[in-house]
C-alpha cells in the first residue's frame, strides 16, 4: 500500500513555483493572485489532457445534454404533465405523433414523465454519490492518518460494509425509514462508501510517507492541519474521479430501489416508471414503449458518468493511461 | 389411494426458454422479484397429461398460510379447505341461498335458540369411515373450548351455548341469543377420529401426512410451502365426482409471470385475486384460446376515516386528525372525490361505482342512497361544507383551521396495490384543489399503524360473503380492541350506538325479508356517518384457457367470478376440453413479439451493465497495489 500513484501535479504549495516565471523576478502579484493563476493553469492542463480522451468527451457531451434537459423540463413539457386529473391521452397508448413515447396507464405522456424523471434520477444520483464519497473520504483520511487501533476498528467496519451486499442493506434501510427521496439518498450514501474509504486510505498512507509531511509536523503542524492542508488536496483528484464513478452506481441503485417499490411512489423517477410499468402489466401485454425508454435512459446516464469518470481517472493517474 | 402423475420431461426446452425469458426480463428490471414462483417444480402443467389424466392448473398470487381449518385465513387456504372438507351448508351458485351440504336439513326451535341439523348418511371420509354428526359436534366443541382452534372461525361459535350429537344424523346447537346466520356457518367439519390426536392446535398445520383425509370434492395429495397445492378428485363425493382428475394451485409471485404462463399453456387459469390489470386483460382478450372473465366482484373498495381510535372502555389512542371528527369535513372530502373518473381511469371500466356498503351482486342486501342522501361528486358543495366547518381558504389557497394550522391529512396505502397508489395520486389533486394537503403513506405492512390508530384516512376493502353478517360486525362497538393498539376484529374503530342497535336487531331476525330491510337501514346509517365511503366495487378479472377448460361454473352463475367463490362450484364443475391435447404451447405470435422486444432491451441493458462492470473492474484492478 505504500507505493504511490504518480502525481503529475503535486499540489502542495511549497513544491513548485508557478512555471514560466523567472526565479528572480520580484512578485508583482499577491500570493492569492498567484494561486489563482496556478489553478487556472492546472485546469487548462487538465482540460488539454481530458480532450484527448474521446470516450470521455462523448460521455461529457451526453451528460451536458441530459443536464440541460433536466433543468429545462418545466419549460419543455410544463409542470402539469405529471397531473393525473388533466392527463391528455388514453391509457397505455402506443407511440404516436402526439405522444412520441406513448402514454402511461393514466394517459400521461411518457416522454414528459421521462424528462421529469431525469431530474429525480440525477439529483438522487449526485447527492447520494456526494454523501457516499464524503463519508468514504472522511473515514479514509482519518484511518490513514491516525493508524493504530482507530484505523483497525474503522477499517474492519469498512470491510464489513464491503462484504455486505449493498442492495440488501439499502433495501433494509429503505424499508425501515419512511419513503422519501431523502431516504433513498441516505440508503445509497451509507451503503456505498467503503470502496472510496479504502482508496482514500491507501492514498493517504502514501502521501503521509512523504518527507514534507514530516517537515510540516516538525514545524508544529497538528493533525487537523496535516489532514486538511496537505493530505486532502492530494487525495482530491482521486476523490473527484471516484465521485464520477460512484454516481453511476448510485443512479443504478436508485432505479433498483424505485423499481422494487422502496422509494416515494408519488415521485416520478426512471426506476419508478419501470415499477409502474410492471404493476400495470406492461411486460406481459407487450407494451415495450413503457419499459424500454426508462431502462435505456438509466443505462445511458450510468454509462456517460462512467466514461467521464474513467477519463478523469486516467488524466489524473498516468499509470492508467496506458491501458486505454 | 394416491396416484402420482409422472412429472413432465417432454418439453424441457420450452421451460428453459420461459425461464430464460423471465430471468432476463427480471434482470433487466434489476430485480429478482419478478422471477415466477417455481418454474422447475415437478408439477404437471397441461390439461391432459400423457397417461390420460386431466389436470387443471391454477396460477394464484398468494401462498397457503396453513392447511389447518382452525388456523387458515387467506383466501387461497380457505378455498382449498372448501374443496377438502364439506361444510354443513353450501350456497346455491344461482342465487346465493343456503342449500344442503353435509347437512340435508336444518330448522330452529320456536324460541329461536335451538337449531337442529340433519346430517347426511352418504358422506364418507376418504379413509373409508362415515362422516357423522359426531364429527361436526366435535369440531364446534373444539373451537369453543380451545382458544387456538378458534383462530380462524372463532366468530361463528361466539354465541354458541352447547353443541351435541344425540345420534349419528342429528346435530343440535343451542345458542345464547338468536342468530340469523345459522344456515351460513362457513366452518369446515373435520374427521374427529384423526383430529382428536392433535396436541397443540396453534402449531398443527395439517401438512405432514398425505393424502389428507377429507370428505370434500377434492383430496389434497401434496403441498409444498410457497410452491403448490396438489389435489385429486374424490370419486366418491356425494354430489358426484369432479370432472378433472387433478387440480393444482401453483403460486406465482408476479401476476405478469402468471399471465405469461397462461399464454404458453403452462397453467389453465389465472386467478383474479388481485385482478388482472386493464392492460393484461386487454391483451389477453385478443389472444387465441383464452377467455377473460370480467365478473362483478364481491369486494368493495372504500375510503376509511379514522374516527378517533379507542378501546372498548373508551380509552383513546392513536393520532387521527381531529378535523375528521367533524362529519361535515368527512362528507366534504368524499364529495370532492370523482368516483366516475376512478372507475374510468384507474379501473378502466373493470369496476362499478360505489354506493352502499354491500356490492350490488348481493341483490337482497344491496342498498343505494336516495338522491338527497347521496354524497355525489360536487367540488363546489364540498368547498362550502368546509367553509361551514370553519376551514376557510387563506391567501395561499390552503384551508386553515381556527388555530391557523393548515389542513393536511395522511392516507394509508398498501404499497403492493397499484390501485391504492393510483387513486392516491388523484386524491392529492382533487383535495389539493380544495386547499387540503394529502400525504400518501404507502407501506408494505399497513397493519401496524392501522391497529395503532396512527392514520387519518386509509384505503380499505373487504370481500363480502353471501351472508353479510361478518362485514357488518366489524363496525360494531363490540369489535373494538380491549387494550390500546391490540389486534381486534374492528375495521377502523367505528362505534355508533344507532348502528349497534340495528346490528343486534338484524342478527336476531329470522325472517329473510325483514332482516334484509334492517341490513339496508344499517348501510344507510353507515353511509351517513361518512366513516366508510365506498368508492367502487372492483370486478374480479380472471382468465383461463378454453382449450383446457371447456366449461366452468361462475358464481352467481349468470355473471360471476370463478376463483374465490363461496363454494366449490367452479373447480367441482369444470369440464376438461375435449381437444385438450398436451399442445398448449402453440405460440401466440402477437404476445411473443412484445416479450421478444422486452428481452432484446434486456440484453442491451445487461450488455451495457456488463460493460460498465468490466470497465470498473479493470480500473480498480489497476488501483490495487
Amino acid at each position: 500500500m505504500t507505493t504511490s500513484m504518480q502525481k503529475p501535479e503535486p499540489l502542495e504549495p511549497d513544491a513548485r513555483k508557478p512555471s514560466g516565471q523567472p526565479e528572480k523576478v520580484v512578485p508583482v502579484q499577491s500570493p492569492r493572485a498567484l494561486t489563482r493563476a496556478r489553478r487556472r493553469q492546472a485546469v487548462a492542463r487538465f482540460w488539454r489532457q481530458y480532450r484527448t480522451h474521446r470516450a470521455g468527451l462523448v460521455g461529457l457531451a451526453v451528460l451536458a445534454v441530459i443536464a440541460l434537459l433536466a433543468l429545462t423540463a418545466p419549460l419543455l413539457v410544463g409542470a402539469d404533465s405529471q397531473s393525473v386529473t388533466s392527463a391528455p391521452g388514453g391509457p397505455m397508448e402506443a407511440p404516436s405523433g402526439e405522444f412520441p413515447l406513448g402514454t402511461d396507464q393514466f394517459g400521461r405522456s411518457l416522454l414528459a414523465l421521462m424528462l421529469w424523471g431525469t431530474r429525480v434520477s440525477l439529483t438522487v444520483g449526485l447527492l447520494a454519490a456526494f454523501l457516499s464519497v464524503a463519508i468514504g473520504t472522511l473515514i479514509g483520511i482519518t484511518a490513514g492518518h491516525f493508524k493504530g487501533w482507530y484505523a483497525t476498528v474503522v477499517m474492519r467496519i469498512t470491510d464489513w460494509f464491503l462484504v455486505m451486499p449493498t442492495l440488501v442493506l439499502a433495501i433494509a434501510l429503505a424499508t425501515v425509514l419512511s419513503r422519501s427521496v431523502w431516504t433513498t439518498i441516505l440508503a445509497i450514501g451509507v451503503t456505498t462508501w467503503p470502496t472510496t474509504a479504502r482508496l482514500v486510505r491507501a492514498q493517504t498512507l502514501s502521501v503521509e510517507s512523504r518527507p514534507y509531511i514530516e517537515r510540516s509536523r516538525a514545524l508544529g503542524g497538528g493533525h487537523r492541519h496535516i489532514m486538511s492542508r496537505h493530505v486532502l488536496p492530494n487525495v482530491m483528484p482521486l476523490v473527484l474521479a471516484q465521485t464520477t464513478l460512484v454516481i453511476s452506481t448510485a443512479i443504478l441503485t436508485e432505479a433498483t430501489l424505485a423499481f422494487l417499490g422502496l422509494s416515494d411512489p408519488t415521485i416520478v423517477s426512471w426506476g419508478g416508471l419501470l415499477q409502474d410499468a410492471r404493476e400495470a402489466g406492461a411486460v406481459s401485454s407487450g407494451n415495450w414503449w413503457y419499459l424500454a425508454p426508462p431502462g435505456l435512459a438509466i443505462a445511458v446516464v450510468a454509462l456517460a458518468f462512467t466514461l467521464c469518470g474513467r477519463a478523469i481517472e486516467s488524466v489524473l493517474n498516468p499509470k492508467l493511461g496506458v491501458s486505454r | 389411494m394416491v396416484t402420482r402423475v409422472p412429472h413432465h420431461s417432454t418439453r424441457p426446452r420450452r421451460r428453459l426458454r420461459l425461464l430464460l425469458a423471465s430471468g432476463v426480463a427480471a434482470l433487466a428490471l434489476t430485480a429478482g422479484s419478478v422471477v415466477p414462483g417455481n418454474l422447475l417444480a415437478p408439477a404437471p402443467s397441461e390439461a391432459r397429461a400423457d397417461d390420460g389424466k386431466t389436470t387443471l392448473t391454477v396460477a394464484v398470487a398468494q401462498s397457503v398460510d396453513s392447511l389447518s381449518p382452525f388456523l387458515a385465513q387467506r383466501l387461497l387456504s380457505t378455498s382449498v379447505l372448501r374443496l377438502m372438507y364439506d361444510f354443513l351448508t353450501n350456497y346455491d351458485p344461482k342465487d346465493n341461498k343456503a342449500i344442503p351440504g353435509l347437512a340435508t336439513a336444518w330448522e330452529p326451535s320456536a324460541d329461536k335458540l335451538t337449531w337442529t341439523y340433519t346430517i347426511r348418511s352418504d358422506s364418507k371420509w376418504s379413509d373409508g369411515q362415515q362422516a357423522t354428526a359426531e364429527d361436526a359436534a366435535w369440531t364446534f366443541n373444539k373451537m369453543m373450548t380451545d382458544e387456538a382452534a378458534a383462530t380462524s372461525n372463532g366468530s361463528f361459535v361466539g354465541n354458541f351455548e352447547k353443541v351435541t350429537a344425540p345420534s349419528k344424523d342429528k346435530l343440535v346447537i343451542t345458542l345464547k341469543e338468536p342468530q340469523a346466520t345459522m344456515a351460513a356457518l362457513d366452518v369446515p367439519i373435520v374427521p374427529k377420529h384423526l383430529w382428536e390426536k392433535v396436541g397443540d392446535f396453534s402449531k398443527f398445520n395439517n401438512d405432514k401426512e398425505f393424502p389428507i383425509v377429507g370428505n370434500g370434492p377434492f383430496i389434497v395429495t401434496d403441498y409444498k410451502v410457497d410452491s403448490y397445492v396438489k389435489l385429486k378428485a374424490n370419486k366418491d363425493f356425494w354430489r358426484g365426482s369432479p370432472k378433472f382428475d387433478e387440480l393444482v394451485f401453483r403460486y406465482y409471485k408476479d401476476q405478469d409471470a402468471a399471465v405469461a404462463a397462461l399464454r404458453k399453456g403452462e397453467v389453465s387459469f389465472v386467478a383474479g385475486s388481485p385482478s388482472l390489470t386493464p392492460a393484461q386483460s386487454a391483451s389477453l382478450e385478443n389472444a387465441p384460446d383464452i377467455k377473460v372473465n370480467d365478473a362483478p366482484g364481491r369486494r368493495f373498495f372504500a375510503l376509511a376515516v379514522n374516527p378517533g381510535a379507542r378501546t372498548k372502555d373508551g380509552q383513546k389512542f392513536g393520532d387521527g386528525h381531529p378535523a375528521l371528527l367533524d362529519q361535515k369535513v368527512r362528507h366534504a372530502l368524499f364529495m370532492a372525490v370523482d368516483r366516475k373518473t376512478i372507475i374510468d381511469k384507474v379501473f378502466q371500466g373493470h369496476a362499478v361505482e360505489g354506493e352502499g356498503y354491500i356490492p350490488p351482486r348481493f341483490g337482497d342486501y344491496f342498498w343505494k342512497p336516495s338522491a338527497d342522501q347521496k354524497l355525489a361528486y360536487d367540488p363546489a358543495r364540498a368547498g362550502s361544507l368546509l367553509d361551514e366547518a370553519g376551514y376557510k381558504k387563506n391567501g395561499a389557497g390552503k384551508r386553515v383551521g381556527k388555530d391557523g394550522k393548515p389542513l393536511d391529512f395522511r392516507i394509508l396505502c398498501h404499497a403492493t396495490d397499484p390501485n391504492d397508489k393510483a387513486i392516491g395520486k388523484y386524491l392529492q389533486e382533487w383535495w389539493g384543489e380544495q386547499g387540503i394537503g394529502l400525504k400518501v403513506d404507502c407501506l408494505d405492512n399497513v397493519s401496524d399503524p392501522w391497529y395503532a390508530g396512527e392514520y387519518d384516512l386509509a384505503f380499505d376493502g373487504w370481500s363480502v360473503n353471501p351472508d353479510p353478517d361478518f362485514v357488518l360486525s366489524i363496525h360494531t362497538c363490540d369489535a373494538l380492541p380491549a387494550k390500546a393498539k391490540e389486534t381486534a376484529s374492528t375495521d377502523n374503530f367505528i362505534c355508533d350506538k344507532q348502528y349497534d342497535e340495528l346490528y343486534k336487531k338484524q342478527l336476531a331476525e329470522y325472517d329473510p325479508a325483514k332482516r334484509a330491510d334492517l341490513v339496508k337501514q344499517l348501510e344507510s346509517r353507515l353511509y351517513d356517518t361518512g366513516y366508510m365511503n365506498v368508492m367502487a366495487y372492483p370486478n374480479a378479472v380472471e382468465a383461463y384457457r378454453t382449450d383446457h377448460i371447456e366449461s366452468i361454473t361462475t358464481m352467481p352463475s349468470a355473471a360471476g367470478n370463478i376463483y374465490g367463490q363461496d363454494g366449490y362450484w367452479s373447480w367441482w364443475s369444470a369440464v376438461p376440453a375435449a381437444g385438450a391435447s398436451s399442445s398448449g404451447s402453440s405460440d401466440s405470435g402477437g404476445s411473443s413479439t412484445g416479450v421478444l422486444i422486452g428481452v432484446g432491451i434486456a440484453v442491451v441493458v445487461l450488455a451495457g451493465g456488463g460493460l460498465l462492470f468490466a470497465m470498473r473492474r479493470r480500473s480498480t484492478a489497476e488501483d490495487r497495489e
